[in-house]
């Protein structure tokens, strides 16, 4: 606010007043369930046999033990990292693509951003259709050729791989509009300058347009990393977990411990895991954001 | 100086290009296309290829969605996502404008706090949520699933807000304030109505974002407030999958969310990202 000398404090008030509603109703509707997460997660409460008394780490050194835990870490960050990079790759291609490629095409940008709305619910649906063997048109398809397509959902890497794709197909819109947003703020004098020198488009793109990208995809990828830890209805309609236990991220697998296992404080605690993972990643999120607003 | 190009001249590199952006469009397309197709399939033909008999459709699907419990279901998400999201947006827009207007050292601090509370996972809220629902009685209510998402709803909306209305020139805001308007009628009357694009973008991913939700619905609803994206999987049965009703329940449920693609996707970026530049 510029010097409205004598107003100042009053007005810095009435924004502190404006204020207080939200930040009452993000503690209560928030931060006490957080606490609440926390808090179980030092307790031994289990749905069935209910209380066990007292405060208690054993969750937690049980989680450095549990090999079903482990493995879930493991098999998140295979999910995550192999999502976040086939994301960021289709959606940057596909950004790139409209604005150099087709920029007449103008309508067909919409069309690119329909997956992006669909329900994550729906999208577990379509494509366990899609990786259906007797249902799916592009088992079908390829028939036609006598070309067998191996069914995704009944082994390890192929239940993996589906997810992925699925996820893939939801999740590149939200790459690509983050992509179009930063590469309208590259200004196209770079690229005009070294077409002038003799580059070629591709010169331009690896050596020009990428590297001005860069914070943008960087960004781009920690916030899908993010959300792919986060997948549950892809999991829980397309494997559910499986097969064996191929797909068992630990989003689900806290699900799982909790409300099939009733062991509540232990999935609390792999809960507080996963909350903490996640604030390492939006602390630097948050960081680079405030540092690209101030410049 | 470059030679100038033949206009049309056919290039490689641009075929290749273009074909790459056509096998984009039909990686985007297919489940979509596939989704109707499962839609308007009767029954007795579902397994068989389209191109066998791409004339046997039926509509019969519709009115056998219409009988099932799905449109209560409908209503049940229609609810507690308006709800939520009118709560949201009432608390959390004038949070927003306080941030980007006001003075405070603790901004970052504010800015990570709303992060992690967009990107912290939902099982982390969802287990004390359901202990608590069950000891006070507020499992299957609407006020329950509605408290529920208020977790989703708040922190984007006083994020967005927050991002959309520091682009208001403090000009405008000092003129209002001159001219004897309080701080609330300034914001009612002058920030909301300069800003409204953009917090009409924010208000409707909010609902989305409800709307959308499966997690909290399973876990927090059972019958009576059961919402749509759950009541999907009624149709999955151990016996066997009504793939019809799936799909047309699918696209009923996407519907609402056109609006999207139409006018917020631009804002998109805004409330997902935060200041994106180049």
């Amino acid at each position: 606010m510029a010097q409205v000398s004598g107003v100042q404090p009053v007005l810095q008030r009435s924004y502190r007043l404006m204020l207080m509603p939200a930040v009452i109703a993000v503690l209560v509707f928030a931060v006490l369930p957080l606490m609440g997460m926390f808090w179980l997660s030092f307790t031994g409460f289990d749905l069935v046999k209910g209380w066990d008394t007292g405060l208690t780490l054993e969750n937690f050194t049980r989680l450095a033990d549990d090999r079903r835990f482990i493995g879930s870490v493991w098999v998140m960050l295979a999910l995550s990292g192999f999502g976040v990079v086939a994301q960021v790759t289709a959606g940057t291609l596909i950004a790139v693509g409209l604005e150099k490629i087709i920029p007449r095409w103008r309508h067909v940008r919409g069309i690119f951003v329909v997956p992006f709305v669909v329900p994550h619910v729906a999208v577990a649906l379509i494509w366990l259709s899609l990786f259906t063997p007797t249902l799916s048109p592009i088992n079908a398809f390829f028939d036609l050729f006598g070309i067998t397509v191996p069914a995704f959902l009944t082994t390890r890497w192929g239940a993996i791989s589906a997810i992925v794709i699925a996820d893939t197909w939801a999740s590149f819109p939200f790459v690509m509009l983050l992509i179009l947003a930063a590469l309208q703020g590259i200004s196209t004098d770079l690229d005009e300058a070294a077409s002038i020198d003799g580059a070629s488009k591709m010169q331009v793109f690896w050596r020009i347009t990428l590297p001005l990208l860069k914070p943008a995809l960087l960004m781009v990828a920690l916030f899908r990393f993010i959300e792919t830890i986060k997948h549950f209805p892809l999991i829980y309609v397309m494997t559910n977990g499986g097969p064996g236990r191929a797909t068992q991220a630990t989003n689900y697998y806290a699900f799982i411990q909790t409300f099939q296992n009733s062991k509540v404080s232990y999935g609390a605690a792999i809960a507080v895991f996963l909350f903490i993972f996640a604030a390492i990643i939006s602390f630097w999120v948050a960081r680079m954001n405030s540092r690209l607003s101030d410049a | 100086m470059r030679k100038p190009k033949r206009k049309n001249a056919f290039s490689w590199k641009q075929a290749a290009g273009v074909t790459m952006m056509l096998v984009f469009l039909v990686f985007a397309l297919l489940p979509i296309i596939w989704a109707f197709i499962l839609a308007l399939r009767p029954e007795n033909r579902l397994f068989e290829p389209i191109w066998e008999s791409p004339t046997a459709l039926t509509l019969s699907n519709i009115p056998k969605l219409a009988d099932s419990g799905f449109p209560k279901a409908l209503f049940n998400s229609f609810v507690t996502a308006s709800v939520s999201t009118a709560l949201a947006v009432v608390i959390g827009v004038p949070g927003g404008f306080a941030l980007a207007k006001g003075r405070s050292s603790r901004k970052f601090l504010a800015s990570w706090a709303l992060l992690l509370l967009r990107m912290a996972p939902p099982v982390g809220f969802v287990i004390p949520l359901f202990i608590l629902y069950l000891k006070i009685g507020f499992l299957d209510t609407w006020w329950g699933l509605i408290g529920a998402y208020m977790v989703l709803t708040l922190p984007l909306v006083v994020w967005s807000s927050w991002t959309s209305l520091s682009q208001i020139p403090d000009e405008l805001i000092e003129a209002a304030l001159l001219d004897g308007a309080t701080m609330g009628q300034t914001l009612r009357r002058v920030v909301i109505p300069a800003a409204r694009p953009g917090l009409v973008a924010t208000s409707v991913l909010a609902f989305l974002l409800s709307w959308n939700d499966f997690f909290f619905a399973l876990i927090i609803t059972r019958s009576d407030t059961v919402t749509a994206p759950v009541a999907i999987m009624n149709f999955v049965s151990y016996a066997s999958v009504d793939w019809g009703s799936i799909a047309i329940a699918s696209i009923v449920l996407t519907l609402p969310t056109v609006p999207v693609i139409v006018f917020a996707n631009k804002y998109i970026v805004q409330s997902m990202g935060g200041a994106v530049k180049g």
